[in-house]
């Protein structure tokens, strides 16, 4: 069987779909970064070509729809376990249906890009609401560990909202950076340990501690329910949290 | 005073205020501002009461004048005092907001020295948050019944939101509990906000440049179980409130013993289960299309404890059951058990492009384990047991009797 790699990137998935239509429909698509050498398939290593990856995603426009090219782009965020090999069925099948494929509701593969699309919107949001930024010299920094990769997709609400604060949301996972010099912003490769330098020239803990100091006179003890509170807010989500550390 | 001190003080008088939502806001950040607001709100965080913290939640000041019964910080209360300057305010949401803590702020007051002076006070601090720091977050101002007309109008220019509470739900438990208040002060501010929002609408169509006032609407707040006042009573007020006062939201607080009153001695704190069934009820009025004369009536002034409204109401109209999956219409999907607004839509979009299998259901976000007894799907049913209501109500019943009303606790 046939096992299409790529190098990871949004473009490189739509290229392997476009040369799956051109070369042979590949039974898998993996990052080449994850892919593991093995028996059952035979590996083909895709060039990104950006030519084709604008030809399907055009394609997938016109044709199909933007919700169904959103809905890729967020599954291909999602870095769930097999989501490359189902988007190319999913594409397949928009090809087919054409711009009434999200209303097929019944069909198994609209339901898992739906279910999974929902899934990275949810975590986006929620880290719209958890980010935490520490005040560095004026610096705002934060640190997160998403499952899904959102930091493409949550940036822009920063830059709108807080246009004259730089900032840095760091993705401990991925060792990648969003920063903003109050004019724009962009995704750099960002290690742990360049976090934790700025975090050490941190001080201004002030307002961190009128925070926790309110996060904890606000809560009615005659109504605690902490299995409600975890279940809006999960607690792998805590360790970032100002109102969560010791 | 400390600030540190301040904060603890004049947020735990405030924590009693159910509302804490940042929706329905339209504010976009201007050139040079700071903030926007996010159409359907944002919870920053969960206290551990399971509560959503979307808003720096405060008092300016808990010194009252005011003496009512239920409240924690009426004049005859021994409690811990502190006030704000409007400044101070002012800072701590700018830097909350800063750090991602909050979407903004609710700010309320007791009643201090007289409503007027106290309005004036509130005015003060958002005026500073909007002009001077240019915050185009959200901003919930509580207006003090007995304030002004004139006060009223210029906070709602600033605010997002304006709420009145209403407190109890009818003329002589506000009589018995909150002397001071009575129902004009709180029904008179609420008409004017609600004609002035109307107001704005049409000269915003006149005039581009015209203020937005109250542009995220208005709320209230009704505590339950400190009066026995019934949840028919209780419904009836809500809905003529969404409907003739264009409310957003009618919040429901039950009541917790703050204060050993002879008033209200000897009432317990009223259970936390009574609140859940007011919200769901409150939910199906705002988008299912419900009226409050088909949840509750005279012979039934309670809403069932054991079973949530919507299941309640579906038995005792048993004869409007089954329903076709591939036929009935959106307004009747949504009154089924287990289907919400959206599986209902999802249901009529994929039937738009293709018939619907019985198995699909549970694909489309169909609560099975409710909905089977009341559906049927191209004529298929599988309730499992014949189509009677006795059997039905054990079925959804959450496991419990009625004489365990006192003795439910979530903890």
């Amino acid at each position: 069987m046939k096992c299409f790699t790529y190098d990871g990137s949004f473009s490189g998935l739509l290229t392997c779909v476009y040369e799956a239509y051109y070369i042979e429909m590949p039974d898998k698509i993996e990052k080449a970064l994850i892919y593991k050498p093995n028996f059952i398939y035979q590996e083909e290593h895709i060039e990104t070509d950006m030519d084709k990856y604008r030809k399907v995603y055009m394609a997938l426009k016109e044709k199909v729809s933007e919700h169904s090219l959103k809905n890729i782009y967020y599954v291909y965020l999602s870095e769930a376990k097999d989501c490359d090999t189902l988007i190319l069925k999913y594409i397949k099948l928009a090809f087919k249906l054409g711009p009434r494929t999200d209303l097929y509701h019944n069909n198994e593969i609209v339901m898992s890009i739906r279910q999974l699309r929902e899934k990275v919107s949810k975590e986006a949001l929620r880290m719209l609401e958890f980010i935490r930024f520490k005040n560095i010299n004026n610096l705002y920094y934060s640190s997160i560990e998403p499952d899904h990769y959102v930091l493409p997709i949550i940036t822009n609400h920063f830059k709108t909202r807080l246009p004259d604060q730089n900032f840095i949301i760091h993705d401990l996972k991925r060792n990648e950076a969003a920063i903003y010099n109050k004019k724009e912003w962009m995704i750099i490769p960002f290690t742990r340990e360049e976090g934790e330098k700025l975090i050490n020239k941190s001080d201004q803990v002030f307002y961190e501690k009128l925070w926790r100091n309110y996060f904890k006179s606000i809560s009615i003890n005659e109504r605690k329910n902490e299995k409600l509170q975890k279940n809006h807010m999960p607690q792998r989500y805590w360790k970032h949290m100002t109102e969560m550390m010791e | 005073m400390d600030i540190n001190e301040k904060l603890r003080i004049l947020s735990a008088a405030a924590k009693y205020d159910v509302s804490c939502s940042s929706s329905g806001g339209t504010r976009q950040n201007t050139e040079g501002g700071i903030g926007n607001s996010f159409k359907s709100g944002l919870c920053h965080s969960f206290s551990s009461d399971g509560r959503c913290i979307s808003l720096l939640k405060i008092l300016l000041t808990n010194y009252c004048s005011y003496d009512c019964a239920y409240c924690i910080n009426r004049i005859s209360n021994d409690v811990e005092r502190a006030a704000f300057t409007p400044e101070e305010a002012a800072d701590l949401t700018i830097n909350f907001y800063r750090r991602n803590y909050i979407e903004g702020l609710f700010l309320s007051s007791a009643v201090f020295k007289n409503p007027n002076y106290t309005m004036e006070l509130l005015i003060r601090t958002v005026r500073i948050l909007r002009e001077d720091y240019r915050f185009n977050g959200y901003i919930h101002l509580k207006a003090i019944p007995g304030a002004d007309e004139k006060l009223i109008h210029t906070a709602g220019l600033y605010a997002d939101r304006i709420s009145v509470n209403i407190e109890l739900p009818s003329r002589e438990s506000l009589k018995l509990l909150a002397p001071q208040k009575n129902q004009d002060s709180i029904f008179n501010p609420m008409k004017l906000i609600k004609n002035s929002i109307i107001n704005n609408k049409k000269d915003l169509v006149l005039y581009k440049s015209t203020p937005k006032f109250v542009p995220a609407g208005q709320s209230t707040q009704l505590i339950i179980g400190a009066t026995p006042d019934s949840d028919l009573s209780i419904m009836n007020m809500a809905e003529n409130l969404y409907e003739s006062y264009k409310l957003k939201r009618v919040y429901y607080s039950a009541y917790v013993p703050v204060s050993n009153s002879p008033k209200l001695n000897g009432i317990l704190r009223a259970p936390l289960i009574r609140e859940h069934r007011l919200y769901q009820a409150d939910w199906l009025l705002r988008f299912y299309g419900f009226k409050a004369k088909e949840l509750l009536d005279e012979n039934n002034p309670n809403l069932n404890i054991s079973m949530d409204p919507k299941a309640d109401w579906a038995i005792r109209n048993i004869e409007k059951f089954p329903l076709e999956i591939n036929k009935a219409s959106l307004k009747s999907l949504i009154r089924v058990p287990g289907i919400g607004l959206k599986s209902a839509e999802r249901i009529i979009q994929a039937r738009t492009v293709s018939g619907i299998d019985y198995d699909d259901l549970k694909k489309l976000g169909v609560v099975m384990k409710r909905a089977k007894y009341f559906i049927t799907c191209n004529g298929k049913w599988r309730g499992e047991f014949s189509f009677r209501e006795a059997l039905l109500k054990d079925r959804l019943s959450l496991g419990f009797q009625e004489n365990m009303y006192q003795q439910i606790s979530f903890f």
